[in-house]
């Protein structure tokens, strides 16, 4: 253990004199935060189609209609889904949101009501967004509405025949019969304003819906509800823990490279120590180093750009596995070739891909669905997973097992890859 | 026991053979040298004793054991390998702390150790720059007791002089005879003839992964290095001396003989005036020009 600490110790020393290193490891990573952090902060630009699920507790003829209206929007992709998998799904970061119409809703289509039958769960992360979609899911409500009532005059002629049966209905009291027709006439009225607000309602807000006499629309803000980011740099500062990782891993596999070059990795392997010890040492100072820069970096989001850290615990758990995970990516890295120029080409290639594809540089949710599927084989995606699932996401243990478990498998194969071929490559 | 033994080394990279079936005893307390041209396969060999490459064949014992990778063994040897093997952002005391630890040496030990090491280089002076600012003859010599800071009875030295100068150079040679001295067991391998035969107690001429020769410096010079040279060059080509051989280039004579005073005898008693006169005694080049057909440095 000496050993591996005495190696890990010198590795340590040379990194903090390495003003590029440092440049790559902490700098550049902060300014990719703070960055990004500044124009999510500003608004959105142009939307790919959001990703949706659509939860149909309710079964009835509107509530598929409902479906339907919101099938044709350009706007959104949707998918059915259970309420479980659909809330999972948007605390993950892959939907936008979910709609969930709870039994009744049909009904609450035309009379409304006390209570809420549609629920809106969003992900705080797309909060630009967020608006954008209350106004199509409302546009949707309002559409359902109209072809229910208006389209072949069904709930008109509905309407007409309520009130002739209550006028000839002797066995309600004369009060009785004067509040119903009051509603049903109350009713008709709304369904006139429909008509004269034809077109127009598609940038009517939920509130209106409700107040109009349409469902409620209950709006849950899905990671919130579980302490969600407050701000932009909730979201940013975690793909710079990535960035920070990518960092570390490419200085010491190019270390390792340099050391093999100048004769110092064969100096530390003729001393008396095991080539296991060797390998330790080298893994140890980059596992420390990348703890160490994460560590830093989210202190700093913290206290100067008010990232909260809900739990501490998940947090620690999440930043010792992407460390490890970045460790054995960096052993991996270290043997992709004999030259600073090979391992530095081909190592940067593989985790900027990996970084672009897996929430880097651009957040998950905007990507298109095929590049969403690719990012499953990007431990950058799992990385920034993990680190928002401690900060923001409110990750359960269960939840976080996931992404933790891929981090340190990963970083298992990785090292052990590495290491062999390392060992091979050296005779 | 001899300190070193190979037997039948054989290492290929590929269908490239490096070492072509190698033995060798290296005794205690020898000097024992490597002389060959680049590519002959001296630093293959090298890392092959010292456990460093895995031979395809042949056996390498240190000390009577069979297996230089243990740390038991290790901590015997000291390696200088050809690259200078520092770390460069770190200075010349935080580079021999660093590879003292890795032997063991920890407190005043290895302090004393330090300064020892500083002061056989000469480095002492420079003890707190970073090795990246110093020369590179600075930095072979700091390479050279970073190797043997744990004080090896077994030291082995790759090509320690490449590329220095000459002042460093000298200084370098001066380690090696302070540790020869001290009787400790040297491997040098060099393509510098004159080091070896400076250096060495006896020398192996290796070239294309195969031992040519081996033996003491004279031994090898009587053996393959042929008669010395006389040399005469005269004011102008004098008649009578067709007798003697040799070559003449203008007014310049050289004659290859086993006696070289009969030669200057009969040119002293011509009485015809000479300019300058020499007698060349065989090197290491012809050695191994002569085993090789080729120069060293080819």
């Amino acid at each position: 253990m000496k050993a591996i600490l005495t190696i890990a110790l010198k590795d340590l020393k040379i990194l903090a004199r390495d003003k590029a290193g440092f440049f790559w490891v902490l700098l550049f990573p902060v300014l990719m935060a703070v960055f990004f952090g500044a124009i999510s902060s500003g608004g959105s630009g142009n939307r790919a189609a959001m990703p949706i699920a659509v939860v149909d507790q309710d079964g009835s003829p509107y509530a598929r209609a409902f479906l339907s209206e919101l099938q044709k929007s350009e706007a959104l992709r949707v998918r059915e889904a259970g309420l479980d998998s659909a809330r999972l799904l948007v605390r993950r970061g892959e939907l936008v949101a979910y709609v969930a119409l709870w039994p009744g809703a049909g009904q609450s289509f035309g009379f409304g009501g006390d209570s809420a039958k549609i629920e809106l769960g969003l992900d705080p992360s797309r909060r630009a967004e967020a608006g954008y979609l209350r106004g199509l899911v409302t546009a949707a409500t309002f559409s359902t509405m109209r072809g229910q009532f208006t389209s072949g005059g069904s709930g008109r002629e509905m309407i007409r025949q309520s009130l002739a049966s209550l006028q000839s209905d002797l066995t309600r009291s004369l009060e009785e019969r004067r509040r119903a027709a009051g509603v049903l006439n109350n009713l008709e009225r709304f369904m006139v304003s429909l008509d004269s607000t034809e077109g127009a309602s598609d940038t009517t807000g939920a509130a209106t819906a409700g107040g109009a006499g349409g469902p409620k629309i209950k709006v849950i803000d899905i990671a919130e509800e579980e302490n969600g980011p407050r701000n932009a740099y909730e979201i940013t500062f975690p793909s710079s823990v990535m960035w920070a990782l990518i960092g570390v891993c490419m200085n010491f596999a190019i270390s390792i490279v340099h050391e093999r070059i100048r004769g110092t990795f064969l100096r530390l392997r003729l001393a008396p120590i095991s080539r296991s010890q060797v390998l330790a040492g080298k893994g140890l100072a980059a596992f420390l180093a990348a703890l160490g820069a994460t560590s830093l970096l989210l202190l700093l989001a913290a206290v100067v750009f008010n990232v909260r850290i809900t739990n501490p615990p998940a947090l620690v758990v999440a930043l010792v596995a992407a460390a490890f995970c970045f460790t054995g990516l960096m052993m991996l890295i270290s043997v992709f070739g004999r030259t600073h120029s090979a391992v530095a080409g081909a190592g940067w290639a593989v985790l900027l891909v990996m970084s672009m594809t897996g929430g880097g540089m651009i957040p998950l949710i905007a990507m298109p669905a095929w590049m969403q599927s690719v990012s499953n084989f990007s431990l950058v995606k799992w990385g920034v997973l993990a680190v928002e699932g401690a900060i923001w996401r409110g990750f359960s243990p269960q939840e976080m097992a996931l992404p933790v478990g891929i981090l340190l498998a990963a970083g298992a194969v990785g090292f052990a890859v590495g290491a062999r071929a390392l060992s091979r490559s050296e005779g | 026991m001899p300190a070193i033994e190979v037997r039948n080394l054989k290492k290929s990279y590929g269908t490239t053979v490096a070492v072509d079936g190698i033995s060798f005893e290296v005794e205690r307390g020898e000097c024992f040298g490597l002389l060959g041209p680049n590519g002959a396969g001296k630093s293959t060999t090298i890392h092959c004793v010292v456990g460093a490459l895995r031979p395809d064949s042949g056996e390498v014992l240190l000390d009577g054991e069979a297996d230089p990778t243990r740390p038991s063994v290790r901590a015997k040897i000291g390696v200088a390998p050809q690259p200078i093997a520092l770390y460069e952002d770190l200075t010349a005391e935080e580079n021999l702390e660093f590879f003292g630890k890795l032997y063991n040496l920890g407190g005043d030990v290895l302090k004393t150790r330090i300064e020892m090491a500083l002061e056989f280089s000469g480095l002492a002076a420079r003890r707190k720059d970073r090795i990246s600012t110093y020369s590179g003859g600075m930095q072979r010599r700091l390479n050279l007791v970073s190797g043997i800071l744990h004080d090896p009875p077994v030291i082995l030295l790759d090509e320690p002089t490449v590329g220095v100068d000459p002042q460093s150079r000298n200084l370098i040679f001066d380690n090696i005879e302070s540790l020869k001295r001290l009787g400790r067991t040297i491997v040098y391998t060099t393509h510098y003839m004159e080091e070896a035969q400076r250096l060495c107690d006896r020398v192996a001429i290796i070239d294309q992964g195969k031992i040519l020769a081996l033996d003491t410096v004279e031994g090898l010079l009587r053996a393959h290095g042929g008669p010395p040279t006389v040399q005469v060059e005269f004011a102008r080509k004098p008649a009578g001396l067709e007798d003697l051989g040799g070559e003449w280039e203008e007014n310049r004579l050289r004659v290859r003989t086993e006696r070289p005073m009969e030669v200057l005898g009969r040119i002293a008693g011509m009485g015809d005036a000479f300019q300058q006169v020499s007698i060349e005694r065989a090197d290491l080049e012809a050695v191994f020009l002569h085993l090789t057909g080729k120069k060293l440095r080819d």
